[in-house]
């Protein structure tokens, strides 16, 4: 019986993060944004610096009309917010949050194969906005859904090169594993890989700057552009809920997860201190950078990413052997 | 029947269904969105049979990548998502392949696993597929990297030489 | 290398830009500080008013609508003369045509006319811009001090030339 109750905690605690933190990165985005433009976000909802900002968007979308085009693929089209969100829920699960004051590791499932789990279940997540992109009967959204599958062809391979790397210097593909066995001398030796894995996850994200497929300024906005609702808020949740993912497993993967001081106590802290600072660098990235044309998205993958990526495998091998 | 059972049953219904479902539909947007459930049911039958590797795999490679690269092919190949039912004289050829590939598969498959039962074994371990892969197979693993390489080369060949031109 | 030092660029400035305070007026919570020309509405000082009716012609957008009456004031001294006065009857300005040139001010030979500040007189209906005589009386109570003359600036002309004829009582 403890054992239904530890697993239903689980799901209760993985689920409540899942609630909270993208709503916390969005929030980030908006004031962190507004700032580095010499502006002030919102100000008004919840009183104290707008901080109700996404609940009140979150109210406003559900009281909006659920539209369906005509000329939509309506099951494709219905289906493809919830496609774009739930596995990020599920990838979450088999993150670890680290060491909870001594009371053992806080993680959804300890999986052997974590770090596959969790990269299958993003390349799932992006497949949404490919639904969106081919079922809204809108040809922007179809420039848009093309645009995505070019660039999640060209990204997965950078991206799992860079986490296998990780992974090979650790010799685990559990994201536990890799955690424990991560040593700081691994930034200097890994980081390559990092900066891989950090803009191949972008990308992937269909983040500023790599958000070719959305561009408000030309695709009106892509694959989304028929949306609107609580599906446009699944989606925008979705991109939240992304960034979460992709910061946590950038963490976990190359620096040290819960790694820092009394980390047998405070470690999910650590984690989280380092999952928001990756995510305000994701924001710094959408705000600092112009959008890349689709050429220069491609080009960047081919060109620069993959041989890095080779590299870095390359390099993790020598020093796995030596 | 056990628990594991029941749902292996469900999900290679589910992979047969959708696999079906992906060849007899109208829409080509649709069959491929179908053979991303075909895929997804299998990689839940590898789970069951404890090959955890295979079935992430399955998902990270087959659904994150190669459907995403047939529906980008169907996308810039064509324009229109619905196409008419004509027979082509290549279909019972297909067919005939099919069905040879299918019952060769199935006969090698029985043949060599016949009543063995995975019960408590873990199988499909990152690790001992690894053991398997570079011990016991290393000679038809080189031979498929040579082919891919050669895929390669050709896919390379064949895009350059449009730009020399 | 001047790829990657654009790069950094972008993230210095937006990072400096970050720890810098904001320049945003928090308009509603916070009334803005109004310089004392601001074109905010027009004020009628009803007694300067002679209805010469130069505002009305001169205005572009002919927001400006005038009526008045002739008065006579009786003499005050004996065998006088009676005096006539031109008294208004209606001074309307339609602020929904209204373009906020000034010039009805610049033209006013008597100073019948004012710039206030206040801004916030936006209406439900466009009927209501119109503001009649006795609003734009009332604006007259907002309207601030004229700006001080700089530090060692030359006096005004009006002020210079009212002192020479002082001086010099021809």
């Amino acid at each position: 019986m403890p054992d239904v109750i530890d697993v239903i905690l689980r799901c209760v605690l993985v689920l409540a993060v899942f609630m909270v933190l993208p709503l916390v990165i969005g929030q980030m985005e908006h004031k962190a944004m507004a700032h580095m433009q010499s502006r002030v976000g919102p100000m008004a909802a919840g009183g104290f610096h707008g901080w109700a900002q996404l609940v009140a968007d979150g109210v406003k979308f559900v009281q909006k009309e659920s539209i369906t085009p005509v000329a939509a693929d309506r099951r494709v089209f219905e289906l493809a917010p919830a496609v774009a969100l739930a596995p990020y829920l599920v990838a979450l699960l088999a993150i670890p949050l680290g060491p909870f004051f001594g009371q053992g590791n806080l993680i959804g499932q300890d999986l052997d194969l974590g770090l596959f789990f969790v990269l299958a279940a993003m390349s799932v997540g992006v497949l949404g906005t490919l639904m969106g992109g081919l079922g809204s009967g809108n040809k922007y959204s179809y420039i848009g859904g093309m645009r995505v599958a070019a660039q999640l062809m060209s990204y997965e391979l950078p991206m799992v090169l860079a986490a296998a790397s990780v992974a090979m210097a650790a010799g685990t593909l559990s994201l536990v594993g890799i955690a424990q066995e991560w040593e700081p001398w691994w930034l200097i030796t890994q980081l390559p890989g990092l900066i891989v894995f950090f803009i191949a996850g972008l990308a992937e994200l269909q983040r500023p700057p790599f958000d070719a497929p959305l561009a408000d300024a030309e695709l009106v906005m892509g694959p989304l552009t028929e949306y609107g609702g609580m599906r446009f808020a699944m989606f925008l949740l979705a991109e939240y809920a992304g960034i979460l993912v992709l910061s946590a497993l950038t963490t976990v993967l190359f620096l040290g997860g819960w790694a820092g001081p009394f980390s047998d106590h405070i470690g999910w802290l650590w984690t989280l201190v380092k999952v928001m600072a990756v995510a305000f660098l994701v924001i710094w990235a959408r705000v600092a950078y112009p959008r890349l044309r689709e050429d220069q998205v491609n080009a960047l993958a081919w060109k620069v990413l993959v041989p890095v990526a080779l590299a870095q495998i390359t390099l993790t091998t020598v020093l796995v052997v030596a | 029947m056990s628990a594991t059972e029941v749902v292996f049953l469900l999900f290679a219904a589910l992979a047969v269904g959708s696999a079906l479902l992906a060849m007899t539909t109208s829409q080509l947007v649709h069959s491929a969105l179908w053979l991303v459930v075909t895929l997804g049911a299998v990689a839940g039958c590898f789970v069951l049979m404890t090959a955890e590797f295979v079935a992430w795999v399955q998902v990270l490679v087959y659904v994150g990548s190669v459907v995403v690269l047939v529906i980008f092919a169907l996308m810039l190949t064509r324009q229109q998502s619905t196409i008419s039912a004509e027979v082509t004289g290549n279909r019972w050829t297909a067919a005939v392949l099919g069905l040879v590939a299918a019952v060769g598969l199935g006969a090698t498959v029985v043949s060599g696993f016949h009543g063995e039962r995975i019960e408590g074994r873990r199988i499909g371990t990152a690790r001992s597929l690894g053991d398997a892969l570079f011990n016991d197979w290393v000679l038809p693993f080189e031979i498929l990297s040579g082919v891919l390489l050669a895929a390669l080369v050709g896919a390379i060949v064949i895009s350059r030489s449009g730009t020399e031109r | 290398m001047t790829y990657g030092k654009g790069l950094l660029q972008g993230l210095k400035v937006t990072f400096k830009n970050l720890t810098r305070r904001s320049v945003t007026a928090h308009y509603p919570d916070v009334q803005p500080d109004l310089p004392p020309r601001s074109r905010g509405v027009i004020a009628l000082q009803e007694e300067n008013c002679t209805s010469c009716m130069l505002c009305a012609r001169e205005c572009p957008s002919w927001c400006i609508t005038i009526d008045s009456h002739k008065e006579t004031i009786p003499a005050t001294t004996e065998g006088g003369r009676d005096r006539s006065q031109n008294v208004l009857d209606t001074f309307d300005i339609d602020y929904s045509l209204c373009m906020y040139c000034t010039i009805c001010i610049e033209v006013c030979p008597f100073d019948a006319l004012h710039w206030s500040p206040e801004f916030a007189y936006a209406e439900g209906d466009i009927v209501d811009l119109t503001h009649d005589m006795n609003r734009l009386r009332e604006w007259m109570w907002t309207v601030p001090a004229p700006q001080a003359l700089d530090p060692g600036a030359e006096p005004s002309k009006e002020l210079a030339a009212y002192e020479a004829a002082a001086e010099d009582p021809e």
